[in-house]
């Protein structure tokens, strides 16, 4: 049955659509874009859809990604955490100034853009997230996605949140001092989003504020 | 899940038990006490190597620091150290380890589960922290009622007991510390963590070694 090029993806439509119609698992752009469909192959957090089955072994364990709400077979609702965190993160620029719909966009250094846009290249598949041991065992902890989501609000000039508030954010255990350093996330991401660069980043930034706090 | 047991955001849903202990650099002054006594350890593992290893030039030289230790109260001393450091280093490294049996089973199965040397490595460091704790006690009591010199450390090491339990020691206390400082950096950043994490394993391998030397010299001058 294998074929030449064929991922985990193409394997759970045809099991699908010969063997089980009632199969549950998660698909939408089959290109890595999308982050739908994260899963455990043999344990480990990746997306089925950029896994070829001519890379694994003869037996293959598919499991859905643990910390989700678990929908049925392989089928989680990653968003649901993700909408939390991203309430619990505030994850929105926060800025007072009157918008003028007319003025010029503010220009942005480009080093700065670059620095956003390696963060926002997450695609939220929760792969980090399944394979961390803090958050398997304290689901209030908000990962490396969350960590990762508040650095791109921290490198951006345009948040005008004070160190203060991001570290009422963030400086927790639910935050980034929750984090153990066990770097699965950074093991497993599959688009390689710099996930430990993104963590000792905030950790560093975070440490420095509550250092200086009174 | 994050929302309702989320207390940062005083307005949303604030308690009057964690208004009242409320504190929000408690996690971040834990976390820099937990690695500040790990550090400390980590160097006093290697000052004690160094001592330790003393008898490497003979009993004589031993003894000199030893009576040098004792001379200027440093045993006493270092033992206090020792309490202290030990006792905040635990204190704030047990709030990560599981506590309860649900959360032992899902550090096991996640551990088996992900295929992951660093996952399993903190498994490990778990337990030979535990292991630790008690071993180190009963080295402490033993060193702080007996004394320290060349002669009766040579004894001790006679029986097949106490060689275990130095070997044990030897072994738990250089991995831990090992994979303690690989976590600091790989936490902190600045270094490359697959290159220091084979920096480290070449270090304490070399410390292990060290601490063999040591102890087979100690067996030999007790025979």
């Amino acid at each position: 049955m294998e074929e030449s090029g064929m991922t985990l993806f193409v394997v759970l439509n045809k099991i699908r659509e010969e063997q089980d119609p009632t199969l549950r698992f998660d698909f939408v752009c089959r290109a890595s874009i999308c982050g739908s469909c994260g899963i455990l192959v043999n344990g480990r957090p990746t997306l089925a859809c950029r896994t070829l089955t001519k890379d694994l072994p003869d037996l293959t364990t598919l499991l859905p990604l643990p910390v989700f709400k678990l929908l049925g077979d392989l089928s989680i609702d990653t968003g649901i955490w993700f909408r939390e965190m991203s309430i619990h993160t505030e994850s929105w620029v926060h800025n007072d100034e009157k918008f003028d719909l007319t003025a010029q966009e503010e220009r942005m250094d480009n080093e700065i853009a670059l620095m956003i846009y390696e963060a926002e290249r997450c695609i939220e598949c929760g792969c980090c997230i399944g394979g961390c041991m803090m958050t398997n065992l304290k689901p209030n902890f908000i990962g490396a996605a969350g960590i990762n989501r508040v650095a791109r609000f921290m490198m951006d000039p345009r948040d005008k949140r004070s160190n203060q508030k991001y570290f009422e954010v963030i400086g927790n255990k639910e935050g980034v001092f929750g984090c153990i350093g066990l770097l699965a996330c950074d093991d497993n991401c599959p688009v390689a989003v710099p996930l430990r660069g993104q963590i000792t980043y905030v950790r560093r930034k975070m440490a420095s504020v509550g250092w200086k706090m009174k | 899940m994050i929302l309702q047991c989320s207390y940062q955001k005083g307005e949303d849903n604030m308690q009057l038990q964690k208004m009242m202990t409320y504190n929000l650099r408690t996690d971040f002054i834990t976390e820099i006490i937990q690695m500040v006594s790990g550090l400390l350890l980590f160097l006093f593992l290697w000052v004690h190597m160094l001592f330790v290893s003393s008898i490497w030039r003979g009993a004589g030289a031993f003894n000199v620091l030893a009576n040098f230790m004792d001379r200027w109260g440093l045993l006493p001393f270092t033992i206090m150290f020792l309490i202290i450091v030990f006792a905040l280093h635990i204190g704030t490294v047990l709030r990560r380890m599981p506590s309860q049996y649900l959360e032992h089973k899902v550090v096991w199965k996640h551990a088996k589960l992900i295929h992951h040397a660093d996952t399993w490595s903190w498994v490990f460091q778990s337990i030979t922290g535990t292991a630790i704790i008690i071993l180190a006690m009963i080295h402490i009591a033993i060193v702080s009622f007996a004394g320290i010199n060349a002669h009766l450390s040579a004894l001790r090491v006679q029986s097949r007991e106490f060689l275990i339990f130095y070997i044990v020691l030897l072994l738990l206390s250089e991995y831990h510390a090992s994979v303690g400082l690989y976590r600091v950096f790989a936490k902190w950043g600045f270094v490359n963590r697959h290159s220091m994490k084979r920096i480290l394993n070449f270090i304490s391998l070399f410390m292990i070694f060290i601490g063999a030397i040591t102890l087979g010299i100690l067996y030999t001058l007790g025979a």
